[in-house]
Parts: structure tokens; sequence; C-alpha cells
């Protein structure tokens, strides 16, 4: 067999394992929906419903049905994108047309705040090299710096700024500047901005990268091959580079859920029109179909994410179709 | 001209949990041109350190390195190590290897000499090869930095022929294959050709054939016999096998927890002449014995 | 490694987590009414000799609350760290070592619990369900099972085919002691203990985050770190005091056990070499 042929052979297994893993975690997601006490139709429409409405959730839900054709017809839907419509927070629109413009949001938040994390955990890396007494002086307190919660760094940023804000522009009579954190204005991008520096600040993200980086590049360093690569001549960045990128991704796609997790209340603390802001209003209002579709969007990025890693490594890594992966 | 290298009074001490542990303690040897030195030692002895301070790998573990490292390329003996007093902060009248500046200061002095004036086979070929490139890509890199003048086919052509002379069955095969597709002795093999392509002056070997099959092994020290043969270029075997040193050295030294016991010309040996230090006596007498029980 | 820096670290962090988990023990013993706390005349002081941390809004004494507030997550913390710990070791032992259906039974188990998004998936749950804190920390005991039973079954593959473990075998003890005592006990100790310490982090944040939005978690009056920290939204800058200690004592307790949890791990690594 060509090495081409195996290696899409290597990609579409990937690709299978993702989706069957998509369809075993919308079922977990589905089977917690039937998992609510009482009749499930109550538990998850808003408050004064009518019947009529609640007549088209059980439909949609296909809670009226035994769970696993009930499952199957509620994943058919959901597979062509059919979420069912909105009920609360943006009553009648179906919940993709709501969702997925949030979603980008966050997808973009989120996805560049991890871009910057390990652009700067590479850097860091690459510049402090391997682990030094002195250095701890640095890595020490921005541990425990780094390791609070994002929505603690947001809390703490959020009222900084307005302390500061208040105590300085507003007391000398300036104008109240356009990236004031709260209450937001929606068309600038300071908001974003400090929503990004907080996440990249917390939930232990940063040095949990860093130390990774630099443990992958300092065994890169020491290993004999590239203790080979010296000793007859050559540069060795570009076997580092090469080597080092299966790790990078693989360490993006792995982090990408740590963030997902944080985005959400980071949005929520900035008034950010993202996924994770929709989400905790709905799940305030009991909008359950635009619950369960984002919950949904989400499992599916970080699936995806770890495909694109798998696939990558399998493209990069020769011994990775050798393992039959 | 003076001798290809001279390594005078070295000392290689690393800092550990337990203190300072000195590996090499004062050792001097040289090497002719042409010349093959076998260093023979068993695990422990402070050989591969030696050998790893001429190539400036010792790594960036902290500790000391102190000593010259006389090298002649042909214009007059450089010392290897003299940079580091200028850089490397003193401590005492030692240098201290302080990691990264270390790194920065040795790359200084060996970029310009690794591969052209001396490179190296190491032990586990396995591990001296990229795992994420091909062997052809990886003799190809040698043969550009050797042989800049050549375009790609060329290059391929010629790494191609490199694999053929370190006795590849099927070297067009090998040249599209990657290191972990490939055996310990086929790699080993392929890591030769990775560095006599670069045609260095000389060639240091630090135990080729540890963790080879015994049959394997004998064929990668014939290989290594077959192409100095011309004696255009020198080598370094390190090893802890007597037998691989008996026949592919001209002169052997042998060490001994950090320090050299004994410097004896190989036909000496091997005619019996003069005193021997009771180290060597005992592995002489135990490779006797191997080659009696062989026989 | 690390030396004085590292000791300094080792014992700083050990002396917050001992602190944490004396209070966790002991605040239970203490009574608390916040209904009775309340003192309109006594609101939004500053640090002092009769409030050492200050008061809230409602003239309450912080530090009181902030001891209290340990309550909410620390019996949690502690369920959820042992039901990720004990979980995963076994299903990550049986998914080393076993063989067959049951193997990929729980390999497939696991690959799937560890895609779901763990917040995303608690405020599903969350929704639906409208559970108690207990039940939130059971639910991440469970999401952090994986991560767990993925290391411990990496390292039961990788000395499996160890000398001394074949010796074992050889030597003809059970596969059970192999596999508890021998790898899980003696080998993975380390392992264990810093996704431990992870776990209750997590517990934390998660409690204080839902009780900071306040739909779900712990709710007003009874204290919390997390809804002291929402006190930001009434407060709207007026004082800083009522929610700047608990935003501290939540980064601060995190960063510790994470700290001490590593450490620990790295001395136990140590010691086993």
């Amino acid at each position: 067999m060509s090495r081409a042929l195996r290696l899409l052979l290597a990609a579409a297994g990937r690709t299978g394992g993702a989706l069957v893993l998509l369809m075993g975690a919308s079922f977990v997601i589905y089977i917690t929906i039937r998992s609510a006490p009482g009749d499930a139709i109550d538990a998850i429409s808003p408050m004064g419903t009518p019947p009529q409405v609640k007549a088209r959730l059980l439909a949609e839900f296909g809670l009226d049905r035994d769970p696993l054709t009930g499952y199957f017809a509620w994943l058919f839907r959901s597979a062509r994108g059919d979420f069912g419509d909105s009920l609360v927070v943006a009553a009648g629109e179906s919940v993709m047309a709501v969702a997925w413009p949030a979603f980008k949001i966050t997808l973009i938040l989120s996805g560049l705040t991890l871009l910057a994390s390990l652009a700067l955990a590479l850097l860091g890396a690459l510049v402090l090299g391997r682990p030094a007494g002195r250095q701890q002086l640095l890595t020490g307190p921005l541990y425990v710096i780094t390791s609070a919660p994002s929505f603690v760094q947001a809390v703490l940023l959020a009222q900084g700024l307005n302390w500061t804000i208040h105590r300085y522009w507003e007391q000398l009579n300036y104008e109240t500047p356009p990236w004031y954190p709260i209450p937001i204005y929606t068309d600038s991008l300071m908001p974003y901005v400090f929503a990004g520096l907080a996440l990249l600040l917390g939930d232990g993200l940063f040095m949990d990268f860093f130390n990774a980086i630099r443990a992958e590049l300092e065994g890169l360093r020491d290993a004999q091959f590239i203790a080979a690569v010296k000793a007859k001549g050559a540069r060795t960045w570009g076997h580092i580079a090469r080597n080092m990128l299966v790790p990078l991704v693989s360490g993006y796609a792995a982090r990408l859920p740590i963030v997902l997790g944080g985005v959400v209340i980071v949005e929520y603390i900035f008034t950010l029109e993202g996924a994770g802001y929709l989400l905790l209003e709905a799940s305030r209002e009991r909008d359950f179909p635009v619950v369960v579709g984002i919950s949904v969007l989400f499992t599916a990025t970080v699936i995806g994410s770890t495909l694109i890693a798998d696939v990558l490594r399998t493209l990069v890594d020769p011994r990775e179709v050798a393992r039959g992966g | 001209m003076s001798r290809l290298l001279d390594v005078r009074d070295l000392v290689i001490e690393f800092d550990t949990r337990h203190g300072r542990k000195r590996v090499v303690d004062g050792v001097s040897f040289h090497l002719e041109r042409g010349e093959v030195l076998g260093i023979l030692g068993e695990s422990g002895s402070g050989k591969t350190m030696s050998t790893l301070a001429v190539l400036g790998l010792v790594g960036g573990r902290p500790g000391v390195v102190q000593g010259q490292v006389l090298f002649d390329e042909g214009a007059g003996p450089q010392d290897l190590l003299a940079d580091l007093g200028r850089v490397v902060k003193p401590r005492g009248d030692r240098l201290v290897k302080n990691d990264r500046r270390w790194q920065r200061l040795v790359h200084r002095t060996m970029r310009p000499l690794w591969g052209r004036a001396m490179t190296a086979v190491f032990q586990n070929p396995r591990h001296s090869l990229d795992p994420l490139m091909t062997i052809g890509a990886q003799v190809e890199e040698s043969v550009r930095l050797a042989q800049p003048e050549l375009d790609r086919a060329g290059r391929a052509g010629r790494a191609v022929e490199w694999l053929a002379r370190v006795q590849m069955n099927d070297p067009k095969r090998v040249h599209s294959s990657y290191a972990h597709e490939l055996s310990g002795g086929m790699c080993q093999r392929a890591m030769i050709a990775v560095a006599l392509a670069r045609a260095p002056m000389l060639l240091i070997a630090d135990e080729p054939t540890t963790g080879l099959d015994t049959t394997v092994r004998a064929e990668i020290v014939a290989l290594f016999r077959e192409l100095l043969a011309d004696r255009r270029r020198s080598m370094l075997y390190i090893s802890h096998d007597i037998r691989e040193v008996l026949f592919l050295a001209d002169r052997i030294i042998v060490m001994r927890h950090g320090k050299v016991v004994e410097t004896v010309a190989v036909a000496d040996l091997k005619a019996g002449v003069g005193e021997r230090h009771p180290y060597t006596a005992s592995l002489l007498a135990a490779a006797d014995l191997a080659f009696e029980a062989a026989a | 490694m690390g030396g004085r820096a590292e000791r300094i670290a080792f014992w700083g962090s050990g002396a917050i987590v001992a602190l944490v988990i004396a209070i966790g023990l002991v605040s239970p013993l203490i009574g608390y009414d916040p209904a009775a706390a309340v003192d309109y005349e006594q609101k939004l002081l500053g640090p002092g000799a009769g409030h050492w941390l200050g008061t809230d809004a409602q003239g309450r004494d912080v530090a009181m609350r902030l001891m209290k507030g340990t309550e909410a997550f620390f019996l949690p913390g502690l369920m959820a760290a042992g039901i990720a710990t004990m979980a995963g070791a076994l299903l990550g032992a049986i998914a080393g070592y076993a063989e067959g259906w049951g193997r990929t039974l729980v390999v497939g188990f696991l690959q799937l619990v560890d895609t779901l998004p763990r917040l995303i998936f608690i405020i599903l749950v969350c929704t639906i369900l409208n559970p108690s804190i207990t039940l939130i920390a059971g639910v991440a005991g469970v999401l952090f099972i994986p991560s767990i039973a993925t290391v411990i079954r990496r390292k039961v593959e990788a000395l499996g085919s160890e000398d001394y473990i074949l010796a074992h075998v050889a030597h003809g003890f059970s596969t059970t002691r192999i596999l508890l005592y021998h790898i899980l006990w003696l080998q993975a100790r380390p392992l264990l203990i810093r996704q431990a310490t992870y776990v209750f982090g997590y517990v934390l944040f998660v409690e204080t985050a839902l009780s900071y939005l306040g739909d779900y978690g712990v709710q007003e009056p009874t204290p919390s770190w997390g809804n002291m920290v929402a006190q930001t939204r009434e407060l709207g800058g007026a004082s800083a005091w009522p929610w700047v200690f608990p935003a501290v004592a939540i980064a601060v307790t995190i960063a510790a056990f994470l700290a001490f949890g590593n450490l620990l791990a790295r001395r136990d690594e140590e010691a086993i070499r």
C-alpha cells in the first residue's frame, strides 16, 4: 500500500472514531435530559409554557418514545443542524440562528487566547531554557497568580479597572473612555481583550502549558539525534521545530476544554454576547433547546480539535501510521 | 604538522544531589593523523565523557570542565576549551559549566568544526536518527553541507551511493524509509553514512555496537575497518569490548575510574611486549578465555 | 532539584493546605446564624479590631463568613477527589491490565466521559436537576475519572513489561496484589496525590463559580467564597473589603492545593526512585 493511501485511511479512521465519540457524547447529553426527575417535560420547559409548545418540545426531544428511538430521532434532527426553536432568550428563532453567531465569538475569543498562551509559553521556554534556581523567583509567583480561576481574574481585572477609571478619569472630568469595562460598549474590542487577558491569566492554564512545552523542548534538546545532528554540523532548529509541531498542536487541543470552561463565566462577567453568556442566560430562563444546542456545539468543538491534532500527528509522524492508528 | 588531537589533563565533574562527582580525572591522550585510537574501559570509566568533551557535547548539566583539547586542522593547534576561560565565570581556577552560556560558547567554537573536522557515531543507533525524517533526507542533509554545489537529484544520488557504501542491501528502499522501519544494525549503518558523507577528518565512534546482535556487531566493526582502510581519516573508537578494539585500533588507551591506566600500541599488545597494567591484563585474559571458548 | 526555593514553596503551600483543612474540620462545630449576624450599624467597615477582615453591606463579619464558606466546598471536594481517584485508579488499572471486551468497554466509557466539556456539562446538569453542591461535586468527580484513569493506565502498561513486575508474576504473586500494591500503591501514589489535589481544586472552582453566578450553587444568606465575591455587583465599587478577601482566598487556596499536590508528589517520586 502506498504511504499516501495509508495516511488517507488512517485519517478516515480517526474521523470515523471522532464521529462515534460525538454520537456517544450526544447520547450522554440526551440521557441526562431523560434523567430529569418527575415528568421530564416539566423539568425542561420554562414556567408557564403553553401546552402546544410543551407538545412540540416533547416531540423534538423524542420524550414520548422510549430512550433509544427517541435518541435517534433527536440525533437525526440535530445532525441536520436543527436543534428546535428558542423558547425564551430569542423566542421563536431557531436555536442555531441564535447560538451559532454567539458561538463564533466564543470560539475566536478562546482560540486566540489559547494561541497567545501557547506563543507566550513557547517564548518563555525558549528564553528561560532549563529550570534553574533563580528562575523560580519568576515562575513561582507566576504559578500562584495564574492558578486562580479565570472568573476571579476577571472580577479583579474589572474591579481594578473600574476603580482606576473612577479614581483618575472621572475625577478629572474626562469622558468615559471607550474601553470602560462595565457596562460594556459592544462596538469596542477592549472588553474582549480584557476577557482574553483574564482567561490567559487564569485556570492554571499558562504555567501548565509553559511547563509542558519546556519539558518537551528540553527533552528534545537532550535527545541523542539532536546531538547527532550537531555532530554532523547541521543546524538543529529545523529538526527541533519539526519535532515540536505535534506536541504543540496536541497540547493546544488538550487545553481547549479548559479555556472553553473558563470563557463561559468570563463572558458573563464582561457581558460579552458569546455562547457562554447565552448558555448561562438560557440556563437561567430554562430555555432548554438553546442549552442543549450550545452544549452539543461545545462538545463537538472539543472532539473536533482533538481530531485535527490526531490527523496532524498522523501526517507528521510516520510512526503513527505504522502503529495502525 | 602536529598531532591531530591532543587532550591534556581533562577533568569533568558533575553536580549531583550527593555533591560534585568527578567522572573524568586528569585524562591525557593524543591522536596522530590517519591513526585509529581505541579507548577501552567499562561503563562509568569516563571514556564516553572524555570523547563528548572533545566534541563539545558534554551537555548542560551543571558541573566543571577543565583542561586542554588541542585540535589541529592543519593551521596549527587550536584549544577547543580555550574560549571557555574568557566568557564562562571562573569559580576558583576552574570553569563552571553554566548551562546555556556554556552551550552557546561551545557552539560558537564547535560549529565550524562539527561535521567537517570531526563528527560522531553514537550508541543507540535508533535514537540517533530524527524519527520524523526519512533516512535519505538525513544523509542528504550531510551531503548538502559537504557538497553544496550539488543539485537536488545529485544529492539524492550521492545519498544512495553512501547508503550502498555502508553495505545496505537495498539502498533505494532505505533512502525512503524511516528509522523505526529499520533494524538497529541498519540504523547504525545509516548513521555511519550520515557521518561519513560529511567527509570528516576525525570520526568518533562511541560504542557503536552496543545493543546490537553479535553477528551484526561483527559486520559493523568490519565495515569500519573497510571504510578506514585508506588511512585518510582518523578515528577514536570507544568500546568496552577488547576484541573490537584490538581488531580496529593502532593504539589503545585503557581507562578506569576516570583515569587512563595504560597507553599501548596494539602491535606490542599482540606481541606481548612489555609489562601490562593488571587491569589490562585481566581484560586480555577475559578476552582470551572467550576466544578459547569459541575455538 | 529545586533546592531552597522548592522547600519554601512546599512548606508554604503545605501550611495553607493545613490551615484550610483545619478550618474545614472545625467550622461545622461553630454555630452561625446568617440572619442574626446582620447589623446595619456596622456595615462596610474596614479591617479592624472588632472585625478582622471588615464587614459586608449587611454588617456581617467577613472573617466569620470566610471561615463558614469553607463548608461549601470542603466535604464535596474531598468526596469528588475520592470518587475520581478511586474509580480512576480502578478503571485505569483495568484498562491497562485487562484484555478483550472488558477493556474495550472501560476504554470506551473513559473516552466518552473525557469528551464532555466539564463546566458546560455541569451547567447542563444544573439546568435539568437544579442540584445541590454535593451532587455537582459528584458529577465533577465522575468527569475527572478519565484523566486519572489515563495516567494510571499508562503507568500500568509501562510497568507491565518491567522486569521486576514480571518477576513478581513469576514468583506467583496474585494479579490483584501486584496491581493494587506494587503498581497502584507503590508506583502510582505520586500520580494519585497530584490528581486528587487537582480535583479538589476544581471542585473549589466549580462551587465558587456557580455560587458567584448565583443561579445554582450556594445561595445567600448561606456564605460561600463565590457568593461573597458576587457582592461586587451590589456594591458597585463602594467598598472592596467584602469581596477582595474571598477572591484572594479562592486564588491562594487553589494555588496552594495544586502546588502542594505537585511538590508532595515530586518528593514521593524521589523517595520511590
